[in-house]
């Protein structure tokens, strides 16, 4: 598009006409030292933490620490311009980032300044980093499941609106990978997702964006990006900046899904700071605060109540860890303060069962009032959690005797399908009707005469049948939400039809 | 900590904390003795007049390898019968303590503490042109009014203001410079017509 010199010209001088002269009174202070992320300044004596303050070269900060004769600033962006002797402006404000419609779709930096190259984010609307949690009158309990679309988790942990639910484990084991299936999930469902990328490789961030750009689902999520390269008080911001984003919608009584992938890189980048800030080191090195730090950001997360619209922060923060060592300090502390945890292991996942969800470990501590009613049912997702850990047990007897009766081999033999079925590859969530007859086939016995390796096939296929063949049965499910009776006897029906097409297409 | 640059006086927290400290102890002993204006007005003389202008006296007085007893007659040979028994008695007091390095921050604190126990305010006041006598007594005055308070006023002049003036109280900055008001100016307009040209780009296109 060419522009016209001339019409911008007159806006220009229209402005210019209109501009008043106002005395400009602001608060200063000379930097004292500065580097790696952090400035030490003196002065800025009416300064209050948490507080902006802006450089010369037009940098921002935030007071952080306030000491007798200085005051710490953790530097937003580049501090290499940033000279000793140069004026620091307090600026009276907090730190905000732009929210709205407008960051749905975009790769933003913590600060909401775009990295996608797309231009500006067009909104003129800002909300502070750091908000207050809602208290309790402002909140009710979790009722509305987020489908993740997958079906270990919507079986056996459900997740609810409102809920703060870990993925915890080692490196390589499909951590982001349930995140990114779950965003890709919330196509149809209206929930706004928001993915918050802490200490990251700018090349994995770059992959997980393809992904969530080839599967649709790019319309409706943001990124916020704060690399590996970042200096640490962006990635420490990064978190609380993509909840404010996601906040705006909450409020305004939409539902809202925020990723921070990982929070363990947030705590280091934490850490990094307190350390330069010459705040006392505890634990693993780790300031005395950085329970806070995680618990007032997990707390924002909520179902907000009636009154206040009924909107919902669900969140999935993730924590890598050593050697599936969960009993350390940042483990530990965020366990603690989250709803549940969905636990992967890398052995599992080498064993081809993906997700690598240990099911045994792994609990919901709030989503079961969200599951649906057809899920919950007995004869699906019921028992699912017990058998399976019945099954554990039996393998591991199993692998010591050789002849086993014929009952024990039956019951290992549905175990061995059960499992088999849990499996799903990446970026394919499956609708929760279609989880539930699924689930049903395989605990009704369906399956037993089926050979493990046919287990994903005749999945496909008995799904596709449904579809095809039998569509008032989804609907009917879908709609209900409930397994009676009468639909229970008329998919048995169904799974026997189509066993008979499965075994002679064999 | 600190080193030396140009852009202000070189700040150095940890001596303006003691300086502070060791300044509220001076201006103890000579309230007592009554001649409070007149020990300040001699350590800063002995600052500015004396150590900045023999740099190697100011490192000589300075230098921990000497011990306080190899000090004492340097001291008492460069100040003695010129400065009262007062600031001399502080003197070696400080020296005692190994606290020379610290005189400048001392002296900086001790003007500042008296002149908040007097009442008094200090204004940096910086202008694009040299004040004359009547503008200055009218500045301060003025300022002396909304203060409420007796304005001490020191100026300078900076010639990249272009007009107008900055006034300056303790950390708080009123700017009022023709500078500082083009440069908002300059931003103020800009963020208004880049908001202007996104609400309506037709407006601005040409036509094709």
């Amino acid at each position: 598009m060419k522009f016209n010199a001339d019409e911008i010209a007159s806006v220009i001088q229209a402005e210019i006409e209109k501009y008043e002269s106002a005395i400009d009174v602001r608060e200063v202070g000379t930097v004292l030292e500065v580097g790696d992320g952090i400035a030490r300044v003196y002065g800025l004596s009416n300064i209050m933490a948490g507080e902006m303050v802006e450089f010369p070269s037009g940098v921002n900060g935030l007071a952080f620490n306030l000491e007798e004769n200085s005051v710490g600033v953790i530097i937003l962006g580049d501090y290499l311009q940033i000279e000793e002797g140069d004026e620091v402006k307090a600026l009276g404000k907090l730190l905000s980032v732009p929210v709205g419609n407008a960051v749905l779709g975009r790769v933003l930096d913590p600060l909401g300044n775009p990295l996608d190259g797309k231009g500006p984010v067009a909104t003129s609307e800002l909300r502070p980093v750091e908000f207050l949690a809602p208290g309790v009158a402002g909140r009710q309990p979790v009722r509305e499941p987020l489908q993740t679309g997958i079906k270990a988790i919507d079986a056996m942990t459900p997740i609810g609106r409102g809920q703060r639910e870990l993925i915890i484990g080692d490196r390589k084991t499909g951590k982001t990978t349930i995140a990114i299936d779950t965003i890709i999930n919330q196509k149809h469902s209206g929930v706004k997702c928001f993915y918050v990328a802490i200490g990251q490789k700018e090349s994995s961030v770059a992959n997980t964006i393809k992904a969530l750009q080839e599967n649709g689902a790019m319309d409706y999520t943001t990124v916020i990006l704060a690399g590996a390269s970042a200096p640490a008080p962006l990635q420490y911001v990064a978190a609380y900046a993509g909840t404010s984003m996601a906040e705006y919608f909450t409020y305004k009584g939409e539902h809202a899904l925020i990723v921070y992938d990982d929070l363990s890189k947030q705590a280091v980048a934490y850490r990094e700071l307190s350390l330069l800030m010459r705040r006392p080191p505890g634990r693993e090195a780790f300031p005395g605060d950085v329970f806070y730090c995680h618990s007032r950001l997990l707390e924002r997360s909520c179902k907000l109540s009636q009154e206040l619209g009924g909107g919902s922060l669900t969140s999935l923060p993730i924590i890598e860890t050593l050697e599936g060592e969960v009993s350390a300090y940042i483990p530990t502390n965020v366990i603690s303060i989250t709803d549940g945890q969905i636990y992967v292991q890398p052995d599992l996942f080498f064993k081809g069962i993906r997700p690598a969800m240990n099911v045994g470990i792994s609990v919901s501590r709030v989503g079961g009032a969200a599951q649906i009613k057809a899920m919950k049912d007995k004869q699906v997702a019921g028992g699912l959690r017990l058998a399976l850990a019945a099954f554990r047990e039996l393998e591991a007897i199993a692998q010591l005797s050789t002849d086993l009766d014929a009952a024990t081999q039956s019951r290992l033999d549905r175990g061995y399908r059960m499992v088999e079925i849990l499996k799903q590859p990446q970026f394919q969530p499956l609708e929760v009707v279609d989880q539930v007859m699924v689930i049903f086939a395989a605990n009704s016995g369906s399956l037993d005469d089926v050979p493990a390796t046919r287990v994903q096939a005749f999945e496909k296929e008995f799904l596709q049948f449904m579809r095809d063949l039998r569509p008032e049965i989804r609907s009917q499910i879908a709609e209900k939400k409930e397994l009676t009776p009468e639909l229970k006897t008329a998919l048995t029906d169904a799974i026997r039809q189509f066993k008979g097409t499965f075994a002679k297409g064999k | 900590m600190a080193g030396s640059r140009g852009k202000s006086e070189t700040i150095d927290a940890g001596r303006q904390h003691l300086g502070t400290v060791y300044a509220k102890a001076l201006l103890g002993a000579a309230e007592k003795a009554g001649q409070a204006d007149h020990v300040v007005e001699e350590v800063e003389a002995i600052v500015s007049d004396v150590l900045n202008k023999l740099p190697q006296l100011d490192e000589m007085i300075k230098t921990p390898r000497l011990t306080h007893e190899e000090r004492l007659p340097i001291l008492e040979r460069a100040f003695g019968g010129r400065i009262s028994p007062t600031t001399m008695t502080f003197l070696k007091v400080v020296s005692k303590h190994g606290r020379l390095d610290c005189l400048r921050a001392i002296a900086h604190a001790a003007r500042k503490q008296l002149n908040a126990a007097r009442g008094r305010v200090e204004v940096h006041v910086e202008t694009a042109f040299p004040l004359n006598n009547a503008v200055r007594d009218r500045i301060s005055s003025r300022l002396g009014e909304l203060l409420h308070r007796d304005v001490v006023l020191s100026t300078k002049v900076n010639d990249d203001l272009i007009g107008g003036l900055v006034v300056r109280v303790g950390d708080t900055v009123y700017d009022a410079s023709v500078a500082a008001s083009l440069k908002r100016m300059a931003q103020v307009t800009l963020d208004h017509t880049k908001q202007a040209i996104r609400e309506s780009l037709d407006r601005f296109a040409l036509p094709t």
